[in-house]
């Protein structure tokens, strides 16, 4: 997953209440837990079964061991070869707003370390995520499996999304285009709903909601600027 | 002094003038390479710190006798040579990043130790050039006016190396420069160490620029297939095309778009995409070029002539060859990106024939040319992260202004159309801007607003038209249809009663308030840019900067609010500026005036000495800032920013040089009078310098170099003459000599980011003012202390 570090939201965003989250055996829970109150829900992040699911993935495993200490802060984490794992707080964004469920086929595009496949999937949504980088993909699959995610990763260039598993629910894409990829729009259901950075390839995108309705007319909203910043730090 | 030393005293210092020049030339160019184009000012910064830093030195450890003299001259010309060789390779190995500067601690430290290295070779030159005056009292203005003009020589010949050689590689100039001067001073086996070294280090092939990942060329690179195939070099940046697959770019591209992108090959200048060279044979190009905003003009009526202003996407050529114009004239200031763009991708003979490119400034260009167009097309900045986070808030551009419009509208057929399409930031900024300047640019010509503007947004970009003849409502229908079968949102004029949904959802009604107060009058303009929080009001050619939106009187309420977490997205660029300022501030104080301070005082003062700090100080920043000004207003006449900066150095330091000569013929006395003048050439270029170069830029290139001469010569030339008439009517010794070198030094550092500042708040005009307002003080210390001087003679 390419990394979108830092969101700054430009109005208030609503303090909400969580539902207390389920109890984890991994020595890590406290620390997960203190960060989704502290990064996630205090900063207005209110869907139950995205809260749920950040609860449970321990994102330790999807860092490089050697940065495994930062893996609750919210910033995002150098993951190789030049990429990076984004911050929890955009994760949870981005999971929010396609609103997953039980069931619902997800188009991931850009897998990165797997954490937003396995956020996905613990949210019960069917994962397909691509990753344009065959190590990465490699990788991603490996550990998606070990930590029982179920989740179907490809290695291929995400502009041309999957038209073999088409259609989506909805696509989550987690690298910044100069446009909206025509065939992922192609392969979105409709009713369904995408979220996408669209802007440079670095620097400052706005981040995207963009819904095809039942008669398939597209409509987009801006929700956020977001910044793509590849860490240099720890790995390097 | 004897020897071999004073008979080459001179050009020593002219050589080593020359070096550390064109290292500073050559660091900006790097720097602006290396990270981007608003690191230019830390470049500049670091020189001005490394030369007044050797006025501290001299106060710290003066010279004992002639001897002692000699020997720190020829040490310090062959530190100087080696230093230039050995920083640029100290400061690789830092690997400074400065956009991790507010997450790593760490980095401050590696930023400040870059600092200390890089000034070093600027702070051997100085002290060169410092003890060479100590051994040549009566020569100051001949040794001065080396340094001078050695500088110009520094600049001409750093510009030269960059049409041959990549920034990086360009270092190898600066330390044979300095070799020279050290070998000149007898310094034989140290030159030729320097220059064996330089030429290793830098021709090498190990050594090359080190990028910052945020920057295109990493992320590019990085992409699975991604090869280089092609690469130039020029003043005017460093070229690349990079080929990947998965390399595709349509700003804009409509929603209802279906299908495949045509192939593209990534245009990148100084590691940044500028542009992409789109294969415009292949079938598909035809179809996504139709889908894109810039077609919506072609939808309205066939543009037979039409111009478009940068290589961009490549597609806004498409979309014109599609709707089957006659005449296509690109214009672009890049020649290597307009080069590039064509070899790459091919166009055919019935496609070529109907198109010209021409390489050179639009203004400048259409201030000649009197064709007129169907269609003047301006499309977005290809990197739309540059635009949104104000990376580019700093570039002077004479294309978006109220004048620059005014000219585009005049070059319009009468039912032509000015099209001009930018990214939408949050809160909208850039088109909010675009919207009330192509207003202010009608309204000068005449017409109102209203009924002659369009403004049409999608999920990324809008799109505003304008032309001198209001649009038909049979125009606007079809308009409304063209975009409606796009996914586009017709945001001006509103659809009366029209209940329709937007394809396009923008929380944020500023654009469309932004219309409304455009359509109505010049006071709802100005009503409505004074309560925006940002500054969008329409900006002129004396303050060039359209893409500088940040109020820095908002600053204080941006950090407070959410904890400033979303400062970076109001603008990086004038930020930095501050930044800039602030430190520079700080750490000249610490490294130039403390040491002067605790050691300085010694030695025979003939002039009190705030007269002296006051003085030179105020000539240090008079000089920058009047040199800043120029540099701006000479931007438009020049064409590109790196030829006016190249121009101005060259006239500034050229004669300066000549007046620093001239000026060991003239008695000390007369400095005051020479403040006084420059005082009021100065205010006098203030009002009507920027006048001459309208009136310049249509006349052939002959015709403006004279004139630009004849303007910034005289100036330059009284400009050299105050500082070596200084030192003899103030400065005795060494004491009061690294005072006024200090302080001088101190000064110019300041001055930099202040007068770049001020130019991007106020305009070039008032810099000019200010520059004058300098002189005039500089006058009144030295009027004070030849008074002083007068009464204790007496």
């Amino acid at each position: 997953m390419r990394s979108l570090f830092a969101v700054f939201v430009l109005g208030s965003l609503a303090l909400a209440g969580a539902p207390d989250g389920g109890r984890v055996a991994d020595p890590r829970a406290s620390e997960r837990l203190e960060m989704v109150q502290r990064h996630l829900v205090s900063e207005g992040i209110r869907d139950p079964p995205t809260l749920e699911a950040m609860r449970s993935v321990p994102r330790h495993e999807f860092v490089p061991p050697s940065l495994a200490s930062a893996a609750y802060q919210n910033r995002p984490l150098p993951i190789g070869l030049g990429q990076t794992i984004s911050q929890p707080y955009i994760v949870a964004y981005q999971t929010e707003v396609i609103r997953p469920r039980p069931g619902m086929k997800v188009l991931e595009v850009g897998t990165g370390s797997g954490y937003q496949a396995a956020v996905l999937s613990a949210a019960g949504a069917r994962v397909y995520t691509m990753e344009i980088f065959a190590e990465l993909a490699t990788s991603a699959r490996a550990r998606l499996e070990r930590l029982g995610y179920r989740a179907t990763v490809r290695h291929g260039d995400g502009n041309l999304g999957w038209p073999e598993e088409a259609h989506f629910d909805a696509i989550v894409v987690t690298a910044a285009s100069s446009h909206i990829p025509p065939a992922l729009v192609e392969q979105l259901r409709p009713g369904g709903r995408m979220v996408i950075p669209v802007g440079s390839m670095y620097g400052a995108q706005n981040l995207l909601q963009v819904e095809k309705d039942a008669d398939g007319v597209v409509r987009t909203r801006i929700l956020l600027p977001v910044a793509f910043v590849p860490m240099l730090s720890g790995l390097r | 002094m004897t020897g071999p030393g004073r008979r080459g005293l001179a050009p020593a210092v002219a050589l080593l003038s020359a070096s550390t020049t064109a290292n500073e030339i050559l660091l900006v160019r790097l720097f602006g390479v290396e990270q981007f184009h608003h690191f230019a000012t830390m470049a500049i910064g670091v020189a001005l710190l490394g030369v007044g830093a050797s006025g501290s030195f001299g106060a710290l450890f003066p010279v004992r006798d002639v001897e002692g003299a000699e020997r720190r001259l020829r040490a310090a010309a062959a530190v100087t040579a080696l230093a230039l060789v050995a920083s640029p390779w100290v400061a690789h190995q830092l690997k400074v990043e400065p956009t991790q500067l507010p997450f790593d601690r760490g980095q401050w430290l590696r930023l400040g130790v870059l600092v200390a290295v890089l000034a070093v070779p600027f702070l051997a030159g100085g002290v060169a050039t410092l003890t060479a005056f100590l051994l040549a009292p009566e020569r100051t203005g001949r040794l001065y006016g080396a340094s001078f003009g050695g500088g110009a020589l520094g600049v001409a010949l750093a510009l030269l190396m960059l049409f041959v050689l990549t920034p990086a590689r360009s270092l190898v100039l600066p330390p044979l420069l300095a070799a020279l001067a050290a070998l000149v001073l007898g310094r034989s086996w140290v030159a030729v160490g320097a220059g064996v070294a330089a030429a290793v280090l830098f021709l090498g092939s190990s050594w090359e620029a080190r990028l910052s990942p945020y920057k295109s060329l990493p992320q590019l690179s990085a992409l699975p297939g991604a090869h280089r195939v092609a690469e130039r070099f020029g003043p005017l940046g460093w070229v690349l095309a990079v080929e990947s697959p998965s390399f595709h770019l349509a700003p804009g591209l409509s929603l209802s778009f279906r299908g495949p992108l045509p192939p593209q090959t990534a245009l990148l200048v100084d590691g940044d995409l500028a542009g992409a060279a789109t294969d415009l044979t292949d079938p598909a190009a035809a179809r996504v070029a139709a889908a894109l905003p810039v077609s919506l003009a072609h939808a309205l009526a066939p543009r037979r002539r039409v111009l478009l202003l940068g290589v961009g996407d490549g597609l806004a050529l498409g979309a014109a060859l599609d709707a089957d114009a006659r005449w296509i004239l690109t214009l672009e200031p890049n020649p290597d990106l307009l080069r590039l763009a064509r070899e790459l991708a091919p166009l055919r003979f019935w496609q070529a024939e109907r198109v010209e490119d021409r390489t050179g400034n639009a203004r400048g260009v259409l201030a000649r040319e009197r064709s007129a167009f169907d269609l003047v097309a301006l499309g977005p900045s290809v990197g739309h992260g540059a635009s949104v986070g104000g990376v580019r808030a700093l570039q002077e551009d004479f294309l978006h202004t109220v004048d620059g419009y005014e000219l585009f509208l005049r070059r319009l057929e009468p039912e032509g159309v000015l099209s001009v399409t930018t990214w939408i930031s949050t809160p909208p900024r850039e088109s909010v801007r675009t919207v009330l300047t192509v207003a202010a640019a009608l309204r000068r010509l005449g017409h109102s607003p209203a009924l002659r503007l369009i403004v049409v947004r999608n999920w990324g970009t809008v799109t505003v038209l304008v032309r001198s003849v209001a649009f038909s409502a049979g125009e606007l229908a079809r308009l409304r249809a063209w975009a409606r079968e796009r996914s586009l949102d017709v945001d001006w004029p509103p659809e009366e009663g029209s209940a329709d949904v937007p394809f396009n959802v923008l929380d944020d009604a500023s654009l469309r308030n932004a219309a409304a107060a455009a359509s109505r009058s010049e006071q709802d303009v100005a009503r409505f840019a004074e309560g925006y929080p940002f500054d969008v009001a329409p900006v002129d050619d004396a303050r060039p900067y359209p893409h500088h939106f940040l109020r820095l009187t908002s600053l204080p309420a941006l950090v407070r609010g959410a904890g400033g977490s979303w400062l970076p997205f109001a603008e990086w660029g004038p930020i930095a500026l501050l930044a800039t300022l602030v430190q520079t501030v700080a750490v000249a104080a610490l490294l130039l005036l403390v040491p002067v301070l605790l050691r300085g005082r010694r030695g025979e003062w003939t002039a009190p000495r705030w007269v002296v700090l006051g003085y030179f100080g105020a000539l240090g920043a008079a000089y920058m800032a009047a040199e800043i000004a120029a540099i701006q207003q000479l931007g438009l006449l020049a064409g590109h920013p790196v030829y006016a900066v190249a121009a101005v150095l060259v006239i500034f330091l050229a004669g300066s040089g000549a007046g620093s000569l001239w000026s060991d013929r003239v008695s000390p006395e007369r400095g005051v009078r020479v403040c006084a003048l420059l005082a009021l050439l100065l205010v006098l270029a203030a009002f009507t310098l920027l006048p001459v170069v309208h009136l310049l830029v249509p006349a052939a290139p002959p015709v403006r170099t004279l004139a630009v001469l004849g303007c910034l010569a005289p100036l330059a030339f009284l400009m050299g003459m105050p500082f070596p008439l200084g030192l003899r009517r103030l400065v005795r010794d060494s004491g009061p000599l690294a005072w006024a070198w200090a302080s001088n030094g101190f000064a110019s550092v300041v001055a930099v980011p202040l007068s770049a500042l001020l130019s991007l708040e106020l305009g070039s005009q008032v810099l000019f003012l200010a520059a004058g307002a300098a002189y005039a003080l500089a006058a009144v210390a030295a009027g004070v202390g030849g008074e002083g001087r007068r009464a204790r003679a007496a």
